[in-house]
């Protein structure tokens, strides 16, 4: 690594794929593509390590993405200067693309006749047909109602396109126009990738270029070897569940993360099978960075200049069985993802707190959930679709610095619509948008809080949607002796006598002056509440986060007579309470769970079901989980082996 | 009459001053006296009213750029200060529209409100969007919310309640009912600042002009007393963020419009400098001790921002479009994990680099500059300072033993990764405009621009870089051409466009605009004024409305609509001409010019041999021997040379790269081309 050209090229590269990412976004069409940056590009080896990925705009999962499986099914030889192939099967790119919507376009970058670089982009396109305007509904159950799939095809062969590709594309979206200009986008800014790096190839010379690459994937695998090996050695468990579609379908995630020297290793077995919903993942057999955020968050939090490639992940080694939740196989369901994602980043954060003397973050809400109305549109009078908000809640506690209010670190990103202009361009009126009282879940640092949305509907009548609901019954946990957060809730018609709370929502009905108040979970706290600063207690109350109801209980806050705070009967009362200091705090509701579905028993039902045939997988372990969810008492080795027998049994049907 | 641009920064304080119907410039700085900069402004004023000698009754018009604003937002030195919004919208600051700039960091935090939420006070009222009123101000809440706030200390109050943009009547009526209770209490309207949708962006901005308010009352009054007991009939004029001027009464009750003006005063004299030489695509670069400012001017005109921010807070006023690069002469480098970095840490003013012996030891930007022969050690800044190369070598030794290299080549490889950083910044700004590098003339000024600017544009392949007379006094040339401009705006978003809807709305717009522009100077003052109408539209469901200039109130839909698809192809390489199109908001602009210096043909300089010595430049890892070094005061207009080489000037030392020749033009600037 040469300490000098490793800097220069480093910014080369990145001035590069910023600039393309700039122009990606800049000549994109669709609206999600530019509210949400849905989209990046990148520089890979010829080997297929991403070594330059933008930071200022568009999406940050994919940091080192792995092309390997596409690369290694290439002809290189028969490769041409412009060809550019397109793909959005994440079966046979094995996670190259996530999920259909992902549409990917790789291209080849030569100098002097010679391959050397692959450029990559892809845009979450807007509409790839199937079953619903959008592609996604977390109700689908297979793959096929979410749209066209494609295998890597040349779209263009050296620089003609092939007009056959396009046109599949074209007559299976409902909005072609739209997308072929998301993609012509993509293709701009793969051509700017070619270019300039050939550019700088003329400049520094292709040696030079092709040797700095090695630099900078190295100079991030040092980065993150420094991080890891700061790491204590050991081997720490967490797991955690995704709510599913269903009632009582609760998904088991399961992680062990072994840190060994300068290395990490992350064991997923256990993890729940694939479930016909829309929240699989596929990630195929290498290390992936939608899986292990987490983990690249962390480095980069303590080595926020690494440059952000695939030598971040040289340090990670993954397992995750094939057939799982994360490394799904033909033909799941996959375009609400992000909910399982969100899941799994949870427990990485669970092995990481054990890992680090001290800890290091409590659960985030956990949580990203999209408001979408349909109603008439009050200008055209015709029916209009509306991205309202997202909607996350707050982040959890970190170890020294309170979480982040209303929304957690890892959607930051997300930016919401200003209440004037969803009432401008809807029919719904914000009643109110803020923070909920007593919400920053109690710790010695406390959790973010919820965030509270009350919309009216002023309209004739308004279908909500809301999708990626999540922690409606399972807790964002405190650390620590943190408390965890609270859950989600949905309430219709709170100023009304019969008001309801409906949990999340799926599709909600609105008639004209109904109003619904949707309440985040929020961030669960870290540290002993008892040894919270007394002045950040007071600013809490001053500023109307706490209530000194509150305060009193949960902080242990002894008030005097005018109200002000007794600093001196706080610090007895303080000091003659015994806390109670989980390392982890779950909230009751998982605890209770807990009590029926010890860890490792609920890690082997993961496995046994996992071991069965795929076509009977998902009704065994419904069988299964709901029998002995019911009966309610601890589940033994012998009661499960038992019961999946039973129920084995009984899918099979009688004998002939 | 005469006219004297002032421009405070960190370090230097900067003047130029000019006399009607003369052509020469005078130019002086004096160190700046934070934090009382009124001190630095009287030192440097009595040392131009020394050489201008001002006669009896003369006018003078005093254009003064200030930070102070900035700064107090920066420093967060404001006083405590209240907002008022709508009930249901307490935590309007904290949320910030929810975003991060970090969220790969897991300790990210927001940024800290200017108000702290003890001190929003929740009204209630309720307008709705299309500006009808639905729940009638409770004015009982606005009495009662004002006495708890005078009694908890506030001094200022921002009035920002839903939909003020579209309906002022309730933000109007709370102005009059705090004034009722405390009538000496400031307040700030949203909608007297920016009437634009968006409601946390408006709270933001009348949160930010009652937070700066008192500080540059204090400020700009002492100027005023001061200019008063000097001068008989001075007048005083504030740089906008938008590059424009306003009068110091208006700068006194909206200050917000100065929160980016810093940066902003360069570009309009980079747009003036472009208009004398030549309609173009200019880059504008101001390269300090800490800092590089960035800023494109296309076609002659500088770009607009309506998302710029300052410190962490967005500004939605239009305002000239900057970029930041945090590399500048001061940058420290440093070695991280193996590799050798430059920056972000500055050595800033004090101590400064190694060279300028004020206590630095760290090897900075300017020490290699030294070290690669581009500065000469008795000659900086016309011989006012001298430099110690010897304090610059050993300093950079402390980066060159760990990397194995030799001085030289340590100086080069920071000079290197130094350029190297401001080309990360600056392709990918210039990508978000779609202009190419080779469409460019870089245009170079500060301190270090002169010599890093020509390094650069060799390094992404700007073909020309023009070095201005006094490049290192700027933004204070800029006060002396820049003009009174300000924008107004209408939402219209939601309302269903009609011509008279269009015509009437922008109509009322320059009315409201040319009542502006006759409180800040009588007319007879202004030698010239221009009205520009605006349309920001974009196709229906898009979520970025672009600005398209429309040739006036009358021009009618059909005309907007056509201009709007035709800078839609421009700016996205598309454009869909059946598609339906929305008005977003109307804006006009308006810019009364000043009496202001033509851009003078440069003094013929006779006879004298314009090198006057040698030395050995390194670039880029090559060594050029006995290169020639000229005196910028010894060449005439015409003349030229060829790079390698170095110009030295009073203020500034200009860097030839040896793939550069450099010419001296008829207005008497220096043009460096790319050789063939």
């Amino acid at each position: 690594m040469d300490p000098v050209r490793t800097t220069i090229m480093n910014n080369r590269f990145t001035a590069i794929v910023e600039e393309a990412a700039a122009i990606l976004y800049r000549t994109a069409h669709t609206t999600f593509v530019k509210l949400v940056q849905d989209f990046q590009c990148a520089l890979a080896t010829v080997d297929g390590d991403i070594f330059a990925y933008p930071n200022q705009s568009g999406v940050a999962v994919f940091i080192g993405l792995p092309l390997q499986a596409f690369i290694s099914k290439l002809d290189k030889e028969s490769l041409k200067p412009g060809d550019c192939f397109i793909m959005n099967d994440p079966f046979s790119t094995e996670g190259i693309v996530t999920h259909l919507m992902d549409v990917t376009i790789i291209r080849p970058i030569f100098y002097d006749g010679k391959l050397i670089a692959f450029a990559w982009a892809f845009v979450h396109a807007s509409d790839i047909g199937g079953s619903v305007p959008g592609s996604i509904s977390p109700s689908f159950k297979e793959v096929f109602q979410e749209g066209l799939r494609v295998r890597p095809v040349k779209l263009y062969e050296a620089g003609k396109l092939n007009t056959f590709v396009r046109d599949m594309f074209f007559d299976n979206s409902r909005i072609p126009e739209e997308i072929w200009g998301d993609f012509q986008a993509m293709l701009s800014a793969l051509h700017s990738l070619d270019r300039r790096l050939a550019e700088l190839c003329e400049r520094y010379d292709v040696c030079n270029v092709l040797a700095a690459m090695q630099d900078v994937l190295e100079l991030s695998e040092i980065k993150a070897r420094s991080v890891i090996a700061a790491i204590p050695d050991g081997r720490f468990a967490f797991s955690d569940y995704l709510e599913g579609f269903d009632q009582g379908q609760y998904s088991y995630i399961n992680t062990v993360m072994t840190v060994d020297g300068e290395e990490i290793y992350l064991d997923f077995t256990g993890t729940d099978p694939q479930i016909p919903t829309a929240y699989n993942i596929v990630s195929g057999p290498r290390t992936h960075p939608y899986i292990v955020q987490g983990l690249i968050s962390y480095i980069l939090t303590i080595e926020p200049d690494a440059p952000r490639n695939a030598g971040l992940l040289r340090v990670i080694k993954t397992c995750s069985p094939k057939g799982t939740l994360i490394n799904a196989n033909f033909p799941a369901a996959g375009g609400s993802r992000v909910a399982s994602g969100t899941r799994v980043y949870d427990t990485l954060m669970g092995c990481l707190n054990q890992a680090l003397p001290g800890g290091l973050v409590a659960a985030g809400s956990g949580m990203v959930g999209i408001i979408v109305v349909t109603a008439r549109d009050p200008l055209s009078g015709r029916n209009r679709v509306s991205v309202i908000n997202p909607l996350c809640g707050g982040s959890g506690a970190r170890n020294g610095i309170d979480g982040v209010d209303g929304v957690d670190v890892r959607f930051g990103a997300l930016r919401t619509v200003p209440a004037e202009i969803i009432e401008v361009e809807t029919v719904m009126l914000v009643r109110e948008y803020g923070l909920l009282q007593d919400s920053r879940s109690p710790g010695k640092y406390t959790g973010g809080a919820a965030l509270v949305m009350e919309l009216e509907n002023t309209g004739i009548e308004a279908i909500m949607t809301v999708r990626g609901m999540n922690r409606f019954h399972f807790r964002p946990w405190g650390v620590k002796g943190g408390l965890p957060g609270r859950l989600g809730e949905v309430i219709l018609n709170p100023h009304l006598s019969d008001k309801a709370s409906i949990g999340k929502i799926d599709v909600l009905t609105m008639k004209r002056g109904d109003v619904v108040r949707i309440t985040t979970p929020s961030g669960g706290g870290f540290g002993n509440p008892l040894e919270r600063d007394v002045r950040e207690v007071s600013s809490d109350i001053r500023r109307g986060y706490l209530t000194r109801e509150s305060a009193s209980r949960d902080f242990g806050i002894v008030f005097d007579s005018n109200g002000d705070i007794a600093e001196d009967a706080t610090a007895l009362k303080r000091a003659s309470i015994q806390p109670v200091l989980p390392e982890f705090n779950l909230g009751w509701e998982r605890v209770g769970y807990d009590k029926i579905w010890p860890a490792d028993i609920r890690a082997r039902l993961a496995v046994k079901v996992l071991a069965e045939e795929f076509g009977i997988q998902n009704h065994l372990m419904a069988r299964v989980r709901e029998r002995l969810t019911k009966r309610g008492s601890c589940v033994t080795e012998g009661d499960l082996d038992q019961v999946l027998t039973q129920e084995l049994e009984a899918l099979a049907g009688p004998a002939m | 009459m005469l006219r004297i641009g002032v421009d405070i920064g960190g370090t230097f304080t900067d003047f130029a001053a000019w006399r009607n119907e003369h052509e020469l410039v005078y130019t002086t700085k004096v160190p700046s006296t934070p934090p009382r900069f009124a001190e630095g402004f009287r030192q440097g004023f009595e040392r131009v009213l020394e050489f201008v000698k001002p006669c009896r009754d003369e006018v003078m018009y005093v254009v003064h750029g200030t930070t102070i604003s900035t700064n107090t937002v920066i420093e967060r030195s404001g006083p405590s200060i209240a907002l008022f919004t709508t009930k249901g919208f307490r935590d309007i600051l904290e949320l910030q529209r929810l975003r991060l700039k970090r969220p790969l960091n897991i300790n990210e935090q927001r940024t800290v409100p200017l108000v702290s939420r003890d001190f929003v006070y929740e009204i209630r009222e309720r307008v709705d969007g299309s500006g009808n009123v639905k729940l009638a101000l409770d004015e009982d809440a606005v009495r009662d919310a004002t006495r708890a706030a005078v009694k908890a200390g506030a001094i200022g109050i921002g009035v920002a309640l839903m939909h003020s943009y579209r309906n002022p009547m309730h933000e109007r009526r709370v102005r009059e009912l705090i004034h009722e209770v405390a009538p000496r209490v400031d307040v700030t309207l949203s909608v007297d600042v920016w009437p634009k949708i968006g409601e946390y962006e408006r709270a933001v901005i009348s949160v930010l002009n009652a937070y700066v308010r008192n500080k540059m009352d204090a400020y700009i009054g002492e100027i005023e007393v001061y200019l008063r007991s000097r001068v008989s009939s001075g007048r005083l004029f504030i740089t906008k963020s938008n590059g424009g001027l306003m009068a110091a009464e208006e700068a006194r009750r909206l200050p917000v419009h100065t929160l980016l003006s810093g940066p902003a005063a360069g570009v309009a004299a980079v747009q003036c400098l472009g208009e004398a030489v030549g309609k173009a695509n200019y880059l504008a670069m101001d390269m300090g001790g800490t800092s590089t400012d960035i800023s494109l001017i296309r076609d002659g005109v500088a770009t607009v921002s309506n998302s710029a921010e300052v410190g962490d807070f967005p500004l939605i006023m239009p305002v000239t479009g900057i970029e930041a690069i945090g590399a500048g002469g001061g940058s420290v480098a440093w070695i991280n994990s193996g590799v050798l970095k430059v920056g972000p840490q500055s050595s800033g003013a004090m101590p400064g680099p190694a060279c300028f012996m004020r206590g630095g030891s760290l090897p900075t930007v300017t020490d290699a500059y030294l070290a690669s022969g581009y500065l000469n050690p008795s000659n900086f800044l016309g011989g006012s300072m001298s430099l110690d190369k010897s304090a610059s070598e050993e300093a950079i030794t402390k980066v060159a033993t760990p990397l194995g290299l030799s001085s030289i080549a340590a100086s080069e490889a920071i000079i290197s990764v130094a350029t190297s950083n401001m080309v990360a910044a600056a392709l990918p700004y210039l990508a978000k405009y779609g202009i190419d590098p080779d469409e460019l003339t870089l245009v170079v000024y500060g301190g270090n621009g002169a010599i890093h600017g020509p390094l650069l544009a060799d390094e992404i392949g700007i073909p020309r870089v023009l070095v201005p007379p006094t490049p290192s006094v700027f933004c204070a040339y800029g006060g002396l051409v820049s003009e009174l401009a300000h924008d107004v705006v209408r939402t219209v978003h939601g309302s269903k466009i009609t011509e008279n809807l269009l015509s009437e709305t922008l109509k009322d717009l320059e009315n409201e605009a040319r009542v502006w522009l006759r409180a800040q100077a009588e007319e007879n003052q202004l030698i010239g004024v221009k009205v520009e109408a605006i349309a920001a539209m974009r196709y229906a469901g898009q979520s970025f409305e672009i600005d398209v200039s429309v040739p006036s109130a009358l021009a009618g839909i059909a005309v907007a609509e056509s201009l709007f698809h035709d800078e839609h192809q421009r700016l996205f390489g598309y454009c869909n001409r059946q598609g339906p199109v929305e008005f977003v908001e109307l804006r006009v602009r308006i810019k009364g010019a000043l009496p202001a210096p033509a851009f003078a043909n440069a003094q013929p300089v006779k006879g004298e041999n314009p090198v006057v010595g040698h030395r050995t430049l390194h670039i880029g890892g090559r060594v050029h021997k006995d290169c020639a070094i000229y005196d910028r005061m010894k060449l005439s207009a015409g003349a030229s040379l060829e790079g390698p080489a170095v110009i030295e000037q009073n203020d500034a030392t200009v860097l030839v790269p040896d793939r550069f020749a450099a010419e001296v033009t008829s207005l008497g600037n220096i043009l460096l081309k790319r050789k063939a």
